[in-house]
């Protein structure tokens, strides 16, 4: 089993630059900007979770941002003609999921590599997305019905911050705890040998990628709801941090393999380090190249963790011949 | 003589034009280690795969504990009392030795539809299943990617086993492993036969066909040529009778 320096090596070192930016960032540790990271977290570790998902069944969906736009366009939309907030949400989260299950099709039916299917489902809920705002945005005095998933407080905590704890600790259980996740992790983890031993590998991979689709659309309707708005590329931003906390948090916890603890702490730190950075007055760029460098830099140092090319079994998402 | 586990009858196996396996006759009876030997191309795994529900067969039938049967999957022949350790294939390296014990037949406890994982019972039952193979490793969450061959065989074992296999197949169990690994693995076929179950055993090392077989079945051209008691037999008649085809 990997040591405790393989295993919370990288978590030190994010605790170590949330306490340096505490320290050191003007503003940082003011209620209203730790609430502010908190929130941007949330919607990042929701949709990086689903990405985790599917990766956990051996499978990459690029697809979860443009889903999550796509979806938050319907959101606003039928938001905007005055339906039950209540359908909104369903037909938003109705429409991501099945943008996964087309994902599912793709992978499972047609055997088309995982890298594809979902870059060609991702252009396909781009297009839509445009097409449905005719590439404006929907803004507007929408009902707190609605805005207060987002927006609003339960128990003294805001309910952002519920979903984020609630989505995590669920996908956490079935990942860890339960049969249909042992199944979706050896699917991932080594093909053949679940198939050989029964398991239902197409039906996991479905699953996995289904799950993906869900929670880019469950993010959709929160990013929607905080913003009462929702513009075609608005979950965009997301696209690249969420893959970057998935392989960061692939350094931690469980080193090599995808993880929800590790997914969900990574944004944090992630987040962290673009807000801070942009206190600090860095100029806009620099974010992006040191996100560029964590993702690289991530899978390195899982290879090097494990002391086993990082990814060297999960090689459905590659070319298959 | 007790009667046969399991029989084939006029069993054969084509890949399009190529005839890998012809009209093979067999009987394996309770509690015996069969060894079935020939040269490179000779059809044993084709064999194998036709008897573990790898490939099904192109011609014949398959009788199991007198009843006749076919095996859908290699799954479907694990759940029927036939299981095959394959080399490295149906390990996954990453996961625990519990999880591939277990795997596709993990214990749940609690409510029927949560299908919540029994971790604890788990390992101590692949704990179990190793020390009755003589295996003693304590930490069940290891990787089996960090074991030894031959420990990473006895976990193989170890899944047949959870299913309480009668017939485990092994198509050349030693042929990665080094000297005292190889040594391991034959300890491993010993106690399973010490336990009263049956081997099917494909090797090319004729030293440990002659140690460890009751009886050896010889292929050539995907044609069974020979079948005898190994009794008496060494290392040397065993490769005579592959090279020959005729019984020494
Ligand atoms: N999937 C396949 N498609 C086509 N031909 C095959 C296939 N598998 C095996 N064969 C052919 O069937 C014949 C028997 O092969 P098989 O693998 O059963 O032999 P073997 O006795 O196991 O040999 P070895 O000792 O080399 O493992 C060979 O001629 C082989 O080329
Ligand atoms: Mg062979």
């Amino acid at each position: 089993m990997p040591g405790f320096i393989e295993r919370y090596g990288t978590v030190a070192a994010g605790l170590l630059l949330i306490a340096v930016f505490v320290v050191f960032a003007p503003n940082f540790a003011t209620p209203a900007n730790i609430v502010n990271v908190l929130k941007d977290t949330s919607f990042l570790a929701i949709l990086a979770i689903g990405f985790t998902l599917a990766l956990v069944v051996g499978e990459l969906d690029l697809s979860v941002a443009d889903i999550a736009s796509l979806a938050a366009v319907v959101a606003g939309w039928l938001v905007q003609m005055k339906l039950d907030p209540l359908l909104a949400v369903l037909a938003a989260i109705g429409i991501a999921t099945v943008a996964g299950a087309i994902n599912a099709v793709g992978v499972t039916v047609l055997h088309v590599p995982s890298l594809i299917v979902t870059l060609g489902t991702a252009a396909i809920a781009r297009g839509f997305a445009f097409m449905i705002t005719q590439g404006v945005a929907f803004v507007g005095r929408w009902p707190t019905g609605f805005t207060g998933l987002s927006r609003g407080m339960s128990f003294g905590v805001p309910n952002l911050l519920l979903w984020l704890a609630g989505v995590t600790l669920l996908a956490w259980f079935l990942v860890k705890h339960t049969r249909a996740g042992a199944h979706m992790t050896a699917t991932g983890e080594a093909e053949e040998a679940a198939r050989l031993s029964g398991i239902a590998t197409a039906r996991m991979k479905r699953l996995g990628l289904l799950l993906s689709g869900t929670l880019a659309g469950i993010t959709a309707v929160l990013l929607a709801a905080n913003l009462s708005s929702a513009a075609p590329n608005m979950a965009g931003d997301y696209f690249l941090y969420a893959i970057a906390a998935v392989l960061l948090g692939m350094t931690m916890f469980e080193p090599g393999q995808p993880n929800i603890p590790g997914t969900v702490f990574a944004a944090l730190v992630l987040k962290v380090l673009g807000n801070g950075l942009v206190l600090l007055g860095a100029a806009y760029y620099v974010q992006d190249i040191v996100l560029g460098l964590i993702m690289i830099g991530s899978v390195a140092a899982s290879t090097v963790l494990t002391r086993r090319p990082a990814f060297a079994n999960k090689l459905n998402f590659r070319m298959r011949a | 003589m007790a009667a046969p586990l399991l029989s084939l009858r006029g069993v054969g196996k084509n890949y399009g034009a190529v005839i890998a396996v012809r009209d093979v006759d067999l009987d394996v009876y309770p509690g015996e280690v069969l060894a079935i030997c020939g040269d490179n191309g000779a059809g044993k795994s084709s064999l194998i795969k036709v008897i573990s529900g790898a490939q099904a067969p192109s011609a014949g039938s398959i009788t199991l504990r007198g009843a006749e049967t076919r095996f859908r999957s290699p799954h479907d022949a694990l759940a029927q009392g036939v299981a095959t350790i394959y080399q490295d294939l149906a390990l996954a390296p990453r996961l625990s030795i519990a999880a591939n014990v277990f795997m596709g037949a993990e214990l749940t406890r609690g409510p029927r539809w949560l299908r919540m994982l029994d971790k604890p019972r788990m390992a101590r039952e692949a704990r179990a299943y190793l020390a009755r193979l003589s295996v003693a490793i304590d930490d069940m969450r290891r990787p089996v990617e960090g074991l030894s061959g031959g420990q990473r065989q006895a976990v193989a074992i170890s899944r047949a086993l959870r299913w309480d296999a009668s017939i485990i197949i092994m198509d050349e169990p030693t042929a990665a492993l080094g000297v005292k690994e190889t040594a391991q693995v034959l300890d491993l076929i010993r106690h399973l036969k010490s336990e009263g179950r049956t081997v099917l055993l494909i090797s090319h090392n004729m030293a440990d066909v002659a140690a460890l077989a009751t009886r050896v079945a010889i292929m050539k051209s995907g044609a069974k040529v020979i079948d005898m008691p190994a009794d008496g037999l060494g290392p040397d008649d065993i490769g005579h009778m592959i090279m020959t085809g005729r019984a020494a």
